[in-house]
C-alpha cells in the first residue's frame, strides 16, 4: 500500500504542476460573451458555437432536470451559476453562456 | 381621531405601495441566497417476515450561498433529520471557493469529495431518481462523501470534448480499531474532523466528456492515505487506497420519444491488513486479521417520455437500478448484498418529484448476522428542491 500511496501522491503532484502551467498559460483568452450562432473562422473551417439555450438543455440535464429560467431573477442566476460552475465542474464558457441565457429568458 | 388614524393608515400604506412599485434599488455585488431541498414520505419494509411501516419526518437540507464577488463564494449545507425520536443536525459541507482563473478554482473547508459522482452530484433527494442511495454509500459505506481540506478543481474545453479535474488533500479517514465497537473493526470512518494522525489523504478525479453534446462522461477517482490509525498506535501506519470508476450518459432519443439517463459507479476499497482483537462471551480474547478489501457497484437506467403528446406522460419517469456491496470475508461486518430497485416518478416541476419505488435486497452476513436476509421495501417519497 505504501508504494501505491507514493505513486498516488507523485501523480497528484505532477498533475497539480501541469494543470497550473496549462491553466496559467491560457489565461490570456479572456472569455467574452458569444452571440447566438456566432461563426468562428479558423483555418478555413467554420464552427458554430453552441447557444446558451442549447448548453442549458445539455449540461444541466446531466445531473438534474434543466431549471426553468423564470424561477429566479438575474442576481439569483449569477449566484447559482457560480455555485454550479464549481459544483459540477463546468467550463467558464459553459456557465457564462447558460447564465446569459437564463437571464435573458426569465 | 378616526380621521387621524385613517389618514395615518393611508399615508403608511401609500408610502409602502409607492416604495415597492417605484423602488430604484440596484442589486448589490454581494449576494446571499438560501437554497436547498427537503423530502418526506412513507416506507414499508418486510425483512424475513418482520414487517414495519412508518411515515418519515421531513428531512430539511438548507444550502447557504454567499457570493462575495464574481470569484469568491462561500457555500454551506446543513441537514436536519428526524431519526430515532431525535432531531439530528449535520453539516454536509461548508467551504469557501475562489476562482483563480478560468481553469482553476480553489476550495477549502469541508467539501463534498469527488469520489465518483453519486455523493457529490446525485445524492440530493430532488436529484436522486430513487428514494435512497445504492448499496455501498451512506453509513458504513465504502465511498467517502466529504472531507476537510483543500482542493483544486476546474475544467478544460478541448474544442468539443471536455475534461474536468479535481485534486485534493484532506484529513483522511480514521480506522475503526475495534476498541469501542469490536463488530466494526477495520471499517474506515470518513467523518474524521479532528485528525487522528499526521498522515493526510490525497485524491482526485478526472472526468472526460468525449462528445460535444455533453451526453457522456467517464470518470476515474482515486483516494490514498499512508496512515489511518490513531497516532502512536499499532494501526498508525495502516494505509488505504480507494478508487472509483463512474459513467454517465444522458441523451434525448427521438425514436424512444424521451430522455434516457444511465448512471453507473464502481467503488473499490483496499485497506492494509491489520490484526484486531475479538473478545468472546467467556472473556477470552483472540487475535484475528482479514484481507480488508471491499467493493460496491451500481447501475441505474431511467427514462422520461418527454416527447410524447400527453402532458401527463411527459411528467412520468421510469427507473431501474441494480446495486451490490461486498465487505471483506473474515471481518465481523462481512457482507455480500445485492439489491434491485424499480421506481415510477411523477415530476410536479423540474425540482419537485413524487417517487414510488419497490426494492428487494438479499443480504448474506452483515454486522454479525448469519445466513441470508431478504428485505422487501415499498417507498413513497416526495422531494422538493428550492
Amino acid at each position: 500500500m505504501k508504494s501505491i500511496h507514493k505513486i498516488t501522491v507523485t501523480v497528484a503532484s505532477i498533475l497539480v504542476v501541469l494543470i497550473t502551467i496549462v491553466a496559467c498559460t491560457s489565461t490570456k483568452e479572456v472569455y467574452t460573451p458569444v452571440l447566438e450562432k456566432e461563426v468562428a473562422d479558423s483555418d478555413q473551417e467554420f464552427k458554430i458555437e453552441k447557444s446558451g439555450a442549447q448548453l442549458w438543455g445539455e449540461v444541466c440535464n446531466r445531473c438534474h432536470i434543466a431549471p426553468s429560467p423564470s424561477d429566479y431573477n438575474d442576481t439569483d442566476w449569477e449566484t447559482i451559476s457560480l455555485h454550479m460552475r464549481v459544483r459540477a465542474n463546468l467550463t467558464e464558457k459553459e456557465s457564462k453562456k447558460i447564465e446569459e441565457f437564463l437571464k435573458s429568458a426569465n | 381621531m378616526k380621521k387621524l388614524i385613517l389618514s395615518l393608515f393611508v399615508f403608511v400604506f401609500g408610502y409602502q405601495l409607492y416604495g415597492q412599485t417605484y423602488n430604484t434599488f440596484e442589486p448589490s455585488k454581494t449576494q446571499f441566497m438560501l437554497r436547498g431541498y427537503g423530502h418526506t414520505g412513507f416506507e414499508y419494509m418486510d425483512s424475513n417476515d418482520e414487517a414495519e411501516s412508518k411515515f418519515l419526518g421531513l428531512t430539511y437540507a438548507p444550502i447557504f450561498l454567499y457570493k462575495h464577488s464574481d470569484r469568491l463564494m462561500f457555500e454551506a449545507e446543513l441537514e436536519f433529520k428526524l431519526e430515532g425520536n431525535e432531531l439530528e443536525i449535520g453539516l454536509e459541507y461548508a467551504d469557501v471557493m475562489y476562482v483563480l482563473n478560468k481553469n482553476i478554482t480553489v476550495r477549502a473547508g469541508k467539501f463534498l469529495l469527488p469520489f465518483g459522482t453519486f455523493m457529490e452530484r446525485l445524492h440530493p433527494a430532488w436529484i436522486n431518481r430513487l428514494p435512497n442511495a445504492p448499496l455501498g454509500y451512506g453509513h458504513d459505506g465504502i465511498a467517502p462523501s466529504s472531507g476537510i481540506g483543500v482542493e483544486l478543481r476546474g475544467a478544460f474545453d478541448l474544442g468539443g470534448p471536455r475534461l474536468n479535474y479535481s485534486i485534493y488533500s484532506t484529513n483522511g479517514p480514521r480506522l475503526n480499531d475495534g476498541s469501542e465497537e469490536p463488530e466494526e473493526a477495520g471499517i474506515l470512518q470518513f467523518e474524521n474532523f479532528e485528525d487522528n494522525n499526521l498522515a493526510k489523504a490525497y485524491g482526485g478525479r478526472i472526468g472526460i466528456l468525449p462528445f460535444s453534446d455533453s451526453s457522456a462522461e467517464l470518470g476515474f477517482s482515486a483516494y490514498s492515505t499512508s496512515g489511518t490509525g490513531e497516532e502512536d498506535s499499532q494501526y498508525e501506519d495502516v494505509g488505504a487506497f480507494l478508487f472509483a470508476l463512474d459513467f454517465s450518459y444522458v441523451k434525448p432519443i427521438s425514436p424512444l420519444k424521451g430522455i434516457v439517463d444511465i448512471k453507473a459507479q464502481y467503488n473499490n476499497s483496499n485497506v492494509d491488513t491489520a490484526t484486531f482483537i475479538e473478545v468472546h462471551e467467556d472473556g477470552d480474547a483472540e487475535e484475528y486479521s482479514f484481507d480488508n478489501q471491499s467493493n460496491s457497484f451500481y447501475a441505474q437506467l431511467s427514462y422520461r417520455p418527454t416527447m410524447v403528446e400527453s402532458d401527463f406522460m411527459k411528467k412520468l419517469e421510469f427507473v431501474g437500478r441494480y446495486s451490490d456491496f461486498n465487505a471483506p470475508e473474515g471481518a465481523e461486518w462481512e457482507e455480500a448484498s445485492v439489491q434491485y430497485a424499480f421506481g415510477l416518478n411523477y415530476w410536479l416541476s423540474w425540482r419537485s418529484v413524487i417517487k414510488l419505488s419497490y426494492q428487494t435486497t438479499e443480504t448474506e452476513g452483515g454486522h454479525g448476522a448469519d445466513g441470508i436476509t431478504n428485505t422487501d421495501g415499498l417507498f413513497i417519497h416526495w422531494a422538493i428542491g428550492f
